[in-house]
């Protein structure tokens, strides 16, 4: 049999400078796509080449890198996702987010691998791609289209747009409008929070479905870039070397997809709030800022309590088979979610056990644009110091008024809302107690208590973006058993299963596939799948070693942008105030010797830093090099085990 | 070594024998940490493991306690250095190999095994047991492949952990087990998998 014709080429991209008003076509080499694959990895690689850990996060100098992958569109099983890179002005680390929906699909069906966003704009705009107003036509039946707007420069293709009547309109007001003036087309946008500089504010795509997290809204806001918009409605689907092939190995993994109980019944059942009754039961529902494991109302918040009482229909990205999305309705309104996470945030974590009133703070979030766990925990954070009397008249654990009031009092930059938007850490400190914001680099915690799951600590103090369930989740070893179950409170013997996590996270992130496939498929279905769209071989072993390549690359970032061992930590709650009761009761999370064989296993010297050998092989000495970091010094002796 | 990792070799060691998928003193285990490795001691008894059967050793570089490490030990550092693999289970159960001794590969017929495994190849070498020649051809093959079955000796497994190591090999010979009995009932066997004739191409 023939072998098919490899589909792997130049990665197609664009950079649209505001500052200048040009959209000029670039390219990278097929090479780079072999060692980035795409999504996070390509935004890691650009960052870096960038120099963007020189960058101030809110200047126009910084970056927006949007990206899909080489599975995005393709028809492999949750693989509509894109993914977008900058500095966080929350974090100050490399970050990047990414979301399903259909805007990376839109993307790669107008031929582009990546869309880089620099500069500034001096009046607010949004831009468009593909759309009729850039090929010249004006869409029929549409709206009257906005006075203003004119072609960019370069060869792109891209058009800028006045952003009058936009700016200031919540997210799916603009996402409305948007698809309105330019119907068949796909839109991300930043709300009221990324416009007035929240820093944990996001950018969003098909109403909640978001790049959360580190404020690359506020990154877009600052740069005065309401919206992108790209119709790639009709176009040509990515190409597939071998469709033949990749269907054979769809079939095979949507197999395990829909046999394997948590992508084929209780997410598709209950979404991701499924996990709220699990981990009370285990201990690990961080409650109260983290004072407590356990939430007495956990069951009124459950997945089974947002399935009965608000939940009217699921809902999906596109081509995917789990449909962990909820839509909803509470208080007369209806909107996307709440994931786990923000029910967690404004529930367990403030000690609310309203459901209806987490719902609402979840859709003020989303018309804001707001990530709603850092809302969530800095909410509890002012809680926590009301509690303490170090904030009079603040909010009270167990208020459901509250985090409504809260969160829209921040979209606002109004009163106690604008000390709320700088996030957690920033808040804390201005109120002279640092340690009560549970964060790591600045970045919120989410859900899962790593006193009760010990690795989850570990995954936590190592994230390259900060405390975050998204670069690992313990999770399956320590809870669910993916693939095993493993001691969740042992301390030593899980760094190695840590890492592999980590690695592949970076892998599945990159092309861009969601995680939850992850819970049913390991890491050679995706190699398969690689191989058949490349038209190339393409080995597990080598897709592993890539993610390795993009954690290192951005741990690269991090020690270039001034992070150390130091900021490998977590609060001082979780290493020293033991849980008062419950399945976890004692624990505390011993953290030092899990960073130092952590260490060990990455090849990083004691202060983190990756070896000489481990960037040689890695292929990134010379980028390291031109990023100012020296090789670590390695270690005497191997005590990885003991 | 913490008492959890010890408690996963001892679980797995008394499983294997139970399962008659080891003899007394045969089959070895090991898991990664990082660049060190840990091994059952040579001449260990998988079913009766304390911690001294559990041997640490640098993964690329010699110490002392080489010396007291399974005799597979170059092929398991060999696995780890060329593939995915954190934990590797090395075990003698008989239906699988002797099935091994009658083809090239083995794609099992029922549901379980194709689920997990879909197809195994196997490999042979003039020498088996902790060879170079088992060490180059090995890993080779587990890039692709979780489970490798060399011709008259037994599969080697990998996993991010031993269970996962473990579960294949249980599998695998479950799956020979089946395809024994059904080739002794002599009939035809009736096909129920959609696509089962593209396994030999997984």
């Amino acid at each position: 049999m023939t072998p098919p014709a490899s589909a792997l080429r130049p990665l197609r991209g664009l950079r649209l400078d505001l500052s200048r008003r040009t959209c000029d076509e670039e390219q990278l080499p097929a090479g780079v796509a072999r060692a980035w694959l795409g999504g996070r990895g390509l935004g890691a690689c650009l960052a870096l080449r960038e120099r963007l850990f020189e960058v101030e996060p809110l200047a126009p100098e910084n970056l927006l890198i949007f990206a899909p992958g080489p599975l995005t569109g393709t028809g492999a099983p949750a693989s509509g996702r894109y993914s977008v890179t900058g500095r966080s002005p929350l974090t100050g680390t490399v970050f990047d987010g990414n979301s399903g929906g259909n805007f990376g699909n839109a993307l790669r069906r107008l031929g582009w691998d990546y869309l880089i966003v620099t500069g500034a704009l001096e009046e607010p705009g949004y831009v468009t791609l593909g759309t009729d107003d850039a090929r010249g036509e004006a869409p029929a039946g549409a709206p009257e289209p906005v006075a203003g707007a004119q072609p960019l420069g370069g060869s792109g293709g891209a058009t800028l747009h006045p952003a009058a009547g936009l700016w200031g309109l919540d997210v799916p007001a603009s996402l409305e409008r948007l698809r309105g003036l330019h119907p068949g087309s796909e839109a991300a946008v930043i709300g009221p929070a990324g416009e007035r500089g929240v820093l944990f504010a996001s950018i969003v795509n098909n109403r909640g479905r978001s790049i959360g997290r580190g404020g690359l809204g506020a990154v877009m806001g600052a740069k005065r870039l309401k919206g992108l918009v790209v119709d790639g409605h009709g176009r040509r689907t990515p190409p597939v070397a071998d469709p033949e092939r990749l269907e054979f190995i769809v079939y095979e993994a949507e197999k395990l997809l829909k046999s394997n109980p948590i992508t084929s019944t209780a997410l598709p059942e209950f979404g991701t709030a499924v996990l709220v009754n699990v981990l009370d039961q285990a201990g690990a529902l961080p409650t109260r800022n983290h004072r407590e494991s356990r939430f007495e109302g956990a069951a009124a918040i459950s997945g089974e309590a947002l399935k009965r009482e608000h939940v009217h229909r699921r809902s999906a990205c596109r081509g995917c088979i789990i449909g962990c999305a909820r839509r909803t309705t509470a208080g007369g309104e209806s909107g996307e979610g709440p994931e786990y996470e923000s029910i967690w945030a404004f529930g367990a974590e403030c000690g609310v056990s309203d459901l209806t009133a987490i719902v609402q703070a979840n859709y003020a979030c989303n018309r804001a644009g707001m990530d709603t766990i850092t809302m969530g925990v800095t909410i509890a954070c002012a809680m926590e110091l009301t509690d303490l009397g170090l904030l009079p008249g603040g909010p009270r654990f167990g208020d459901a008024r509250a985090i409504i009031d809260l969160a829209e009092a921040t979209a606002a930059g109004e009163g106690l809302g604008a000390e709320l938007g700088l996030g957690s850490a920033r808040f804390a400190a201005l109120h002279g107690r640092p340690e009560l914001s549970m964060s790591v680099k600045r970045l919120e915690m989410p859900a899962y208590d790593p006193r009760g799951m010990k690795a989850q600590g570990l995954a936590y103090a190592t994230s390259n973006r900060g405390g975050c369930h998204l670069r690992a989740n313990m999770l399956g070893p320590e809870i669910l058993g993916i693939p095993k179950m493993v001691d969740r409170f042992a301390t030593l013997g899980k760094a190695g299963l840590l890492i592999n996590i980590q690695n592949l996270n970076a892998v599945l992130d990159s092309l861009s596939v969601c995680k939850f496939t992850a819970f049913a498929m390991k890491e050679d279905y995706f190699a398969r799948q690689l191989s058949a769209v490349w038209g190339e071989p393409v080995e597990p072993q080598e897709l592993l070693l890539l993610g390795e390549r993009i954690w290192n690359a951005e741990r690269i970032f991090n020690l270039a942008a001034g992070f150390t061992r130091a900021d490998d930590t977590l609060p001082p709650r979780l290493l020293h105030e033991p849980v008062p009761a419950g399945p976890s009761a004692g624990q505390v999370v011993d953290l030092p010797p899990m960073l130092d064989e952590y260490y060990i296993s990455r090849g990083w010297d004691g202060g983190g830093t990756p070896s000489a050998a481990k960037l040689e092989r890695l292929g990134l000495s010379e980028v390291a090099a031109a990023a100012g970091v020296a090789p670590g010094t390695p270690r005497a002796e191997g005590t990885a085990a003991r | 070594m913490s008492s959890a990792v010890l408690e996963q070799f001892r679980a797995v060691g008394r499983d294997l024998f139970v399962a008659g998928a080891i003899s007394s003193h045969g089959g070895n285990l090991s898991v990664r940490m990082g660049d060190r490795i840990l091994i059952t001691r040579r001449g260990s008894m998988l079913a009766r493991l304390e911690e001294r059967d559990v041997i640490e050793t640098g993964l690329e570089e010699n110490d002392a306690n080489v010396m007291l490490a399974s005799t597979e030990i170059n092929v398991h550092r060999a696995i780890y250095l060329g593939t995915a693999a954190q934990a590797i289970v090395h075990a003698h159960p008989p239906y699988a190999i002797a099935r091994s001794l009658m083809c090239d590969e083995i794609i099992p017929i029922d549901s379980e095994g194709s689920y997990l495994l879909h197809k195994v190849p196997v490999v042979h070498t003039e020498l088996t047991a902790g060879s170079k020649e088992v060490a180059e051809l090995l890993p080779r093959w587990l890039k692709e492949y979780d489970l490798v079955m060399l011709r008259g000796h037994g599969p080697f497994a990998i996993g991010h952990l031993l269970e996962e190591a473990y579960q294949l090999t249980s599998v695998l010979e479950m799956s020979c087990r089946i395809m024994t009995i059904a080739d002794g009932l002599g009939e035809q066997v009736r096909e129920y998998r959609k696509g089962s004739e593209r396994y030999e191409t997984w």
